[in-house]
């Protein structure tokens, strides 16, 4: 188990390497850099940004840059934002936080409608109910994932039930614990719902497509030959038989809300990663961006490491090789 | 030239002296029988409230040594005061921290008389240390600080010595006739919190997001109450400020003024209509209208202040070092360089349709890059060009340009006229603007392709590489003087856009350009800089350097029962008046 999970992370570890050094490339190849925009601006002078520049260490090459950023990763620091003037870990810190607080509940949620109804689905094959949920299903990821968290905000301000972004009130910290965490719950709703919305059809499919292939096994055949009750054919032995592509999925499953939650904060004013990427991708802040898309790289590794761990749990082949 | 700001306020001990229940301004009453105030004009309100205001992203940075990008300067200017302000609703200069000054006769020598017994909104006293402090961290190279380069005049700094405690001299190498308005912004620095920092060399990682609000005070009208990262930043009131009202009472009136973070303009507009924020500017012409539709239901009032300085043009690449480099855009400079076909395709393009269609009618045409909104310098004799296909198709025969059967234009050599018009991608408006562009150029022949690029790209090809033929762009001036357009006017100008690094002038009206714009910067008079100024726009207009189309209106929103709300056409557009700013007693709903 230890071997096998070393050698999970050690893999996950080189592929931050190569994102950095990615990223790092990528950089260098777009046009411009954080002090393109002052040179637009006619009150400063050309000498001063030479030495911001030469401050900031833009005018060093790409690999002693790289080993700075590097250094300063080790230290905890991950580089300095040439923006906010500080360390890029305290800025990230504190959005991280709030970009997991949307996506770990979404993650769950997905996970626990998906499970129950796409096995449903299944067991439903062919049959109108079935044909309903594949259309729906079809419909809702045609859906754009800006137009889900658009229509939430719109149904918010019609209605005036929820709050139309942000994540806490003006007012809220002036009363007192209990009625703070109310309003930041009320405030998860919509971004939460649209997230939900926006990664639920992907899963949903697969857990059908998943059971329906076990179902059409010899072994399932034979158990319903033997009139094992529907109920637990479907959850008692088909789900367990068809978990393990899905368990695969739950930690891409990771990624997918991940993106889809930083532009759905972006539309709903959520202060996590998502606006602070684009601004500093817009600003051209170097290695604010990188630790950002370092951050949700590690999310995602995270993601897979856990799917490979419930793996590991559940297929004995995995044990046997590991 | 001896300028007082006599009328607008008076001496202290005449003052009324405004006590209020409240602890928090016990001190600042008890000293303000010796505090040498400011008294306004405007209406008198009603203290406390909370207002809250959206911005596109949280400030980079609560330290205005460093500060550059737009959030961190409108909220910097709650926090902290200048010297000599520039009043938004009159763009001319008015005392601040300093309560009068006086001008040696050749204009290079400022003696600025302090305002006596303020104190920071720590508490702690200010005094002539705390500018001379300031200035030296400004002037101070190894600090980096953009606003340094306001005060280095052809290449000196400018002098700064304390008097005595409430007496500084300014000492300009040359005359310099915006002088005054380089004060504007300048924040007057606490001593008592800065110096270590400085000292240490520490100054630029000094009041950041993340440094606890009490290590933060200044003299502006509210003080940092409170930072949530990528969220909001809460300023409360500052109970020492040095402004009074008609009545006597202190500013500013708002117990609470809140900025949250909202990425985008429509995020924006929907937490406005939510009441969520209760300030709404640089709205787009289609989302002033729609919120104007719904001005009575939802309590708010719109406004439309005019046109900024904000002014958007097409712009030709005249560089000269695309020979041999860069061949392509090199044969196509033959045509740009030649006046005609600029003024012809200035002809060509129907501003008035721009106007109607991209800004609905809320932006003004444009002759030359200043704006009409600019009413101290705007030169009214200089007519728009009228759109005219049969004038443009006059101007280029007689260039040399002829048509092929297909209605093709094409130049001397045979050559189709054929170019790409490059614009900024996030832009709406401007990429609008250059598809109308491309649409005029069709009728007469020109066959313009409209390519889309992130801003960062394009402004990397303007100013770096030079790779391109033409591009619509925007450019906001800084101030309403012509002082801050030094740079694009200038043939060696830092952003002298469509030739970059000149060594001379490279054209005769390029060399008259630089003259005019160097004597506009020593001459004192107003008269005699209008008139110079006024032969600036002239040769712009004739030689069209830019395409000058439009400038759009300032337009912006706020709840109905918001007190003294006066938008203007200089940053802060619409809360630069905040300490005036509040909210009238609920008539309907707040």
């Amino acid at each position: 188990m230890i071997r096998y999970l070393a050698r999970r992370a050690g893999h996950g570890l080189l592929m931050l390497f190569g994102v950095s050094i990615l990223l790092f490339l990528l950089f260098q190849a777009a046009p411009g850099d954080f002090l393109s925009e002052m040179k637009m601006n006619s009150q400063i002078s050309p000498e001063t940004i030479t030495m911001l520049r030469a401050q900031y260490g833009l005018d060093q090459p790409l690999p002693e840059r790289y080993w700075r950023w590097l250094k300063s990763s080790a230290r905890g620091d991950f580089g300095y934002s040439f923006a906010y003037n500080t360390p890029a870990s305290t800025l990230l810190w504190p959005r991280a936080r709030n970009t997991l607080l949307l996506s770990v509940p979404a993650l769950l949620i997905s996970w626990l409608i998906a499970v129950p109804l796409g096995v449903l689905a299944a067991g439903w094959k062919g049959r109108w109910a079935d044909r309903l949920f594949s259309g729906g299903t079809s419909a809702l990821l045609a859906l754009p994932d800006v137009l889900i968290a658009l229509l939430a905000l719109l149904v918010a301000l019609k209605t005036g039930m929820f709050p139309v972004g942000g994540m806490t009130s003006i007012n809220a910290q002036d009363q007192g614990t209990w009625a703070w965490l109310r309003d930041l719950g009320w405030h998860m709703v919509l971004p939460v719902a649209a997230l939900v919305v926006g990664s639920l059809t992907i899963i949903l499919r697969h857990v059908r497509a998943s059971v329906i292939e076990v179902l059409e096994s010899s072994y399932m055949r034979a158990a319903e030959g033997h009139g094992l009750p529907r109920f637990k054919l479907l959850f008692g032995y088909a789900l367990p038989a068809a978990a393990n592509p899905l368990i695969s999925l739950f930690g891409l499953s990771v990624a997918m809300l991940l993106s889809v939650s930083l532009l759905i904060e972006v539309v709903m004013s959520w202060p996590g990663i998502g606006p602070l990427l684009l601004e500093s991708i817009l600003a051209r802040d170097l290695f604010v961006v990188i630790g950002a898309v370092m951050l949700s790289t590690v999310f995602l590794i995270a993601g897979n490491l856990l799917g490979d761990v419930l793996l590991y749990a559940f297929d004995p082949r995995i044990r046997r090789q590991a | 030239m001896a300028l007082q700001g006599a009328t607008l306020f008076v001496a202290a001990a005449l003052l009324p002296v405004f006590a209020t229940a409240q602890t928090a301004t016990q001190t600042a009453t008890q000293t303000a029988a010796q505090e040498d105030l400011f008294r306004t004009t405007s209406e008198a309100g009603i203290r406390g409230g909370k207002l809250v205001i959206a911005q596109r992203s949280e400030p980079r940075t609560l330290n205005p040594v460093i500060a550059i990008d737009q959030n961190a300067l409108g909220i910097n200017a709650r926090l902290q005061a200048d010297l000599i302000h520039i009043n938004r609703a009159t763009q001319k200069t008015e005392p601040a921290l300093a309560r009068s000054w006086t001008v040696s006769k050749d204009g290079t020598v400022f003696t600025l008389k302090l305002r006596r017994g303020l104190r920071f909104s720590d508490g702690q006293p200010f005094d002539a240390d705390d500018v001379l402090f300031s200035f030296q961290m400004y002037l101070d190279e190894k600090v980096h600080s953009s606003q340094r380069d306001l005060m280095i005049i052809s290449g000196k700094a400018v002098k700064v010595e304390k008097l005595d405690a409430f007496t500084v001299r300014f000492t300009f190498p040359s005359p310099y006739s915006a002088a005054e308005r380089v004060f504007d912004g300048l924040a007057i620095l606490p001593r008592h919190l800065l110096e270590k920092d400085y000292q240490e060399g520490k100054i630029g990682q000094a009041w950041t997001l993340s440094t606890p609000p009490e290590k933060i005070a200044g003299l502006g009208a509210f003080r940092l109450k409170q930072v949530v990262p990528g969220d909001r930043v809460v300023l409360e009131r500052n109970p020492y400020y040095w402004k009074v009202d008609g009545k006597g009472q202190r500013l500013p009136y708002l117990d609470e003024l809140t900025f949250i973070v909202v990425p985008t303009q429509d995020a924006q507009v929907i937490r406005f209509q939510a009441g969520d924020s209760q300030i709404i500017s640089s709205l787009s012409a289609d989302n002033y209208a729609t919120l104007e539709a719904e001005e009575k239901t939802r309590h708010f009032k719109m406004y439309d202040a005019g046109p900024g300085l904000e002014y958007n043009f097409l712009m030709f690449n005249l560089n000269s070092d695309t020979e041999g480099r860069l061949p392509e855009v090199a044969r196509k400079q033959k045509w740009f360089r030649d006046v005609r076909f600029r003024e012809a395709v200035s002809a060509a393009i129907d501003r008035a349709s721009i106007i109607r269609l991209v800004y609905r009618n809320r932006a003004a045409a444009l002759a030359t890059h200043v704006s009409p909104g600019n009413k101290g310098w705007f030169d009214s004799s200089i007519a728009v060009p009228a759109h005219s296909v049969s004038h443009a198709r006059d101007l280029l025969r007689a260039a040399g340009f002829s048509w092929k059967g297909d209605n093709t234009l094409i130049d001397s050599t045979g050559q189709p006229v054929e170019f790409t018009i490059l614009v900024g991608s996030s832009n709406t408006q401007r990429a609008q603007i250059a598809t109308l562009v491309q649409n005029d150029l069709k009728a007469v022949g020109i066959s313009a392709h409209v390519v889309p690029m992130e801003i960062r790209s394009a402004t990397d090809r303007v100013l770096n590489t030079h790779d391109y033929d033409a591009i619509v762009m925007g450019l906001v001036s800084g101030d309403a003087d012509p002082t801050p357009d030094m740079n694009v006017l200038v043939s060696s100008g830092q952003t002298h856009l469509w030739h970059l690094g000149e060594k001379a002038p490279a054209t005769p009206w390029e060399a008259e350009l630089d003259e005019l714009m160097q004597k506009q910067l020593v001459t004192l008079n107003y008269q005699q800089r209008k008139k110079i100024y006024d032969r600036v726009q002239e040769v712009l207009a004739q030689q069209l350097p830019m395409v000058y189309l439009a400038s759009p209106d300032i337009l912006v929103g706020a709840q109905e029962n918001l007190g003294n709300f006066h938008p203007a056409i200089i940053e802060q557009y619409t809360f630069w008046n905040a300490e005036e700013l509040f909210w009238h007693p609920p008539a309907g709903k707040k």
